[in-house]
């Protein structure tokens, strides 16, 4: 029993000790985002969205908080700045769900890693109840931690699904037009920080839904994904 | 002879005002417009500035005054038109303008719902800053109602009342080709008396195309006497090859003598046809003047070097173009525009712009004609085509090009654009990129009321995710987890395939056991609640539980048949059996004691199979 609480913790800990061990150390001292910065690093989208909100462009500060909270979803200076810069944008700010709380836990990274750990322990009990009939209250045990680890993986996709097709909107009183071409007839427009959900794409234009139900088509230079598509 | 001539002018003109005084008003408001002639002159020379008043002359007109420009009125008419069968008083005011100096003079309107009127003025050749023209000085402009002799192209009618002349510039033209034409009616005053319809071109090869509504109004002396003329422009088109005779008819009514000169006294007094008219000597008569015929030689388009983006446009014609914004972002639409500038049939004008680009989204071009004369011969056609760029740098779009037919070089010409620069910086929306600038703008100072509530930065790691999808919706990644799914069900199935038949046995029969512990269970609970139809019915699982795995069957195989054939000496197990059939469908009651019994049997020979 005591093993397998031990296996269990090592299992859930995995990737949080591998990124630890991987981890440059901080330069407080340096906040600003080196030039040669690639890819997406919470922290470096954090500083690059209040840079935007320093600059006034609330829709991608907005959109680069969004994405920081994709890598770090527990960090309060995200959620802070986030609500903040939504509402001084005069936007409603909306809170997470209880669900969403529990099942985003830990970063979309660290939670791949626990679903393959899971996959690995009920496999490997799987192969050991076949090799061997003893142990086998720590065998149940650790099939059940397995499948929890599975399950929250799967759990925290979910939550996440919608979140991966939505939008910002980056310019201010963006059109949304009735058909995807730049000569379309308008038929409202959106303010800058709003967050749609896109529905389908067309030659450089979006097919966006607002939370209120309405759809029509913005150019895809007006919103932007939250997770960039190639 | 002469004061006989102006007495009678005088009576005309006093009848005339009588006659204005008697008709009836035509319209509500009277239509006061003026026009300026030339509209561009040599300092020292006079324009001719005439306000014309159609309308009962009520209306307040004022006398503009220009710094620079000296007014001075020359002449003042009155007379009565009847066009269409409506009278139509109309006087006007002839005023010579004369510049003080050189520039570009903007004249008021006369009244406040009148257009105000340019005149240029150029310097005198030689002065500084003029340009020095290479030819004779230009010549002052006509005098107010001068002339005497009939003008080049002008035939009159018979009775010398009206003619029509047709302006053709040239007489040889091509096919679709527009030509600017003027069509001017003179009508000699008092004889005259209404004007019936538009006027027309003889013939079905041709059309007229952008008739002005409104002619111009001018007056001469042709043969000493005093004319009305009006000048429609417009333009001509034909339709077809050929040699074709044109002309250009008007319908007019006008006032025909009825009695020689010499036998009217009256006209022998005062010589002039307005007393016919007004003692009756004259009747109405609708007469069709038309113009001379000229003719026309309509030739076909060469089919040689014509160039595959010829639509038709015949002409002279040069193209600008340009592109805004000249910076955008990737996805940003910019609009492209090519600028048509010149004179010839811009109905024909058409260019599909650019169709395909390469990294470019091109929609179809949108045009707008902004005319620059009456009839749009002249002018300036803009085409704008929307385009969207989808790779960032800086993007070159190749040159425009516009193909026409010249009718004065008689050979397709093709007019170019020069290539165009746009510099495309990749989508905000797309690229973390900006994220440098950005930055360093912010760290600078420029900071925005946005600012002041924000937590502050974070410390940033060099490390990065080369993407914001999460890891278990990549497919790549996702391969690592079924792998290792796949091993391990690999792994599951070998291992349980190369287990020896006795752990094979010894595991059906551990599983076996368990089944028969928990019929056992379920008997107990029978027998407590009282239940023989339950009891049985676990016994008999339990029994085949247990024999099932003696006998290498399956446990629904254990029928009562089978027991019977394999166990006939055991009547317990047999009885087991039978009367589990029988207390389903019987409802046979036990007591404690019988439970008991058969609860003690059972388990004897569950015991015995699970130690045999």
């Amino acid at each position: 029993m005591k093993n397998a609480a031990r296996f269990a913790a090592l299992a859930l800990n995995l990737p949080l000790l591998w990124a630890a061990a991987h981890a440059e150390p901080a330069q407080p001292e340096s906040p600003q985002i080196e030039p040669a910065q690639v890819g997406y690093s919470a922290a470096g989208l954090y500083n690059l969205a209040n840079a935007y909100a320093r600059q006034g462009k609330a829709g991608m500060a907005v959109l680069n908080y969004e994405r920081a909270s994709l890598l770090s979803p527990n960090d309060p200076d995200i959620d802070a700045n986030l609500s903040y810069v939504r509402a001084s944008s005069h936007l409603p700010v909306s809170s997470r769900t209880t669900f969403n709380r529990l099942v985003r836990v830990a970063s979309p990274f660290a939670l791949s890693w626990i679903g393959v750990m899971g996959v690995v322990i009920v496999g490997v009990c799987a192969l050991a109840a076949q090799l061997s009939s003893r142990h086998r209250r720590m065998r149940r045990l650790s099939v059940l931690v397995g499948i929890c680890m599975i399950g929250i993986t799967v759990a925290n996709g979910i939550a996440l699904w919608p979140v991966l097709h939505e939008g910002v909107v980056i310019s201010p009183a963006t059109p949304v037009r009735v058909s995807p071409v730049p000569m379309g007839d308008s038929q409202f427009v959106l303010p800058e920080a709003d967050t749609v959900k896109i529905t389908a794409e067309h030659e450089g234009f979006w097919l966006i839904q607002t939370r209120a139900g309405r759809a029509g088509w913005v150019s895809r230079s007006n919103v932007a994904a939250v997770v960039p598509r190639k | 002879m002469s004061t006989r001539r102006t007495q009678g002018r005088w009576l005309m003109a006093i009848a005339g005002a009588a006659l204005v005084l008697a008709a009836p008003a035509v319209a509500d408001d009277p239509l006061v417009y003026a026009t300026i002639q030339p509209a561009q002159i040599t300092l020292g020379e006079s324009a001719k500035f005439t306000i014309t008043n159609l309308g009962d002359g009520t209306a307040p007109i004022t006398m503009p005054v220009v710094s620079g420009l000296q007014f001075e009125i020359v002449a003042r008419t009155r007379q009565i038109e009847i066009i269409n069968g409506t009278t139509l008083p109309s006087s006007s005011i002839v005023v010579r303008v004369t510049p003080q100096m050189a520039g570009i003079f903007t004249i008021p309107g006369v009244t406040p719902k009148s257009q105000p009127l340019v005149l240029q003025v150029n310097s005198l050749p030689g002065s500084a800053g003029a340009p020095r023209p290479s030819g004779p000085r230009a010549p002052n402009p006509p005098p107010i109602l001068a002339g005497g002799a009939i003008p080049k192209g002008v035939h009159l009618t018979d009775d010398g009342s009206a003619y029509v002349r047709l302006s053709v510039p040239k007489r040889e033209v091509y096919v679709g080709e527009s030509i600017p034409v003027d069509i001017e009616i003179g009508m000699r005053s008092g004889f005259v008396s209404s004007l019936n319809g538009l006027p027309k071109l003889t013939g079905d090869n041709f059309t007229l195309n952008n008739l002005s509504h409104q002619p111009e109004r001018n007056e001469r002396m042709i043969e000493g006497q005093p004319f009305v003329l009006l000048t429609w422009r417009s333009v001509l088109s034909v339709v077809k090859p050929g040699t074709f005779p044109l002309s250009a008819a008007v319908p007019l009514t006008v006032k025909i003598r009825t009695r020689s000169r010499r036998e009217s006294a009256l006209d022998d007094q005062f010589g002039d046809p307005f007393w016919q008219n007004l003692f009756g000597a004259s009747v109405s008569k609708d007469i069709n003047v038309e113009s001379p015929p000229l003719e026309l030689k309509v030739l076909e388009l060469p089919a040689e070097g014509r160039p595959a983006d010829f639509h038709g446009a015949i002409g002279t014609f040069a193209i600008e173009s340009d592109i805004s914004p000249v910076k955008a972002e990737v996805g940003d639409p910019v609009t492209l525009r090519m600028r048509v500038v010149g004179s010839g049939n811009f109905d024909r004008v058409d260019s599909t712009m650019l169709d395909h680009v390469e990294q470019w989204k091109t929609y179809p071009p949108k045009s707008a004609f902004n005319s620059n004369d009456p009839i749009g011969h002249k002018g300036e056609k803009v085409f704008e085509q929307p385009l969207v760029a989808s790779k960032p740098g800086v993007q070159t779009l190749p040159a425009l090009t516009f193909s026409y037919f010249d009718p004065h070089a008689k050979r397709y010409e093709t007019a170019r654009s020069p290539p165009l620069s746009v510099t495309i910086s990749p989508s905000l929306a797309d690229s973390t990129q900006m994220a440098p600038a950005l930055a360093a703008r912010a760290a600078s100072g420029a900071v925005d009321k946005l600012a002041e509530g924000l937590k502050p930065d974070h410390a940033a790691s060099q490390s990065g995710m080369s993407s914001l999808i999460p890891p278990y919706l990549q497919p790549r990644f996702l391969a690592l987890p079924s792998l290792l799914a796949l091993a391990f069900a690999g792994g599951w199935v070998g291992t349980r395939r190369r287990r020896n038949p006795a752990e094979r046995v010894a595991a059906r029969n551990r599983v076996a056991w368990r089944a028969t512990k928990r019929a056992l269970a379920q008997m107990e609970a029978a027998a407590r609640t009282g239940n023989p139809a339950l009891f049985f019915n676990s016994a008999r699982a339990a029994m085949q539980q247990s024999l099932a795995a003696r006998w290498q069957l399956a446990p629904d195989e254990v029928t009562t048949a089978e027991v019977q054939a394999r166990l006939s000496e055991d009547e317990d197990i047999q009885q087991v059996f039978a009367l589990a059939d029988e207390s389903k469908y019987s409802g046979r009651d036990l007591n404690s004691t019988d439970f008991a019994r058969w609860m003690r049997a059972v388990r004897q020979r569950l015991m015995a199979e699970h130690t045999r």
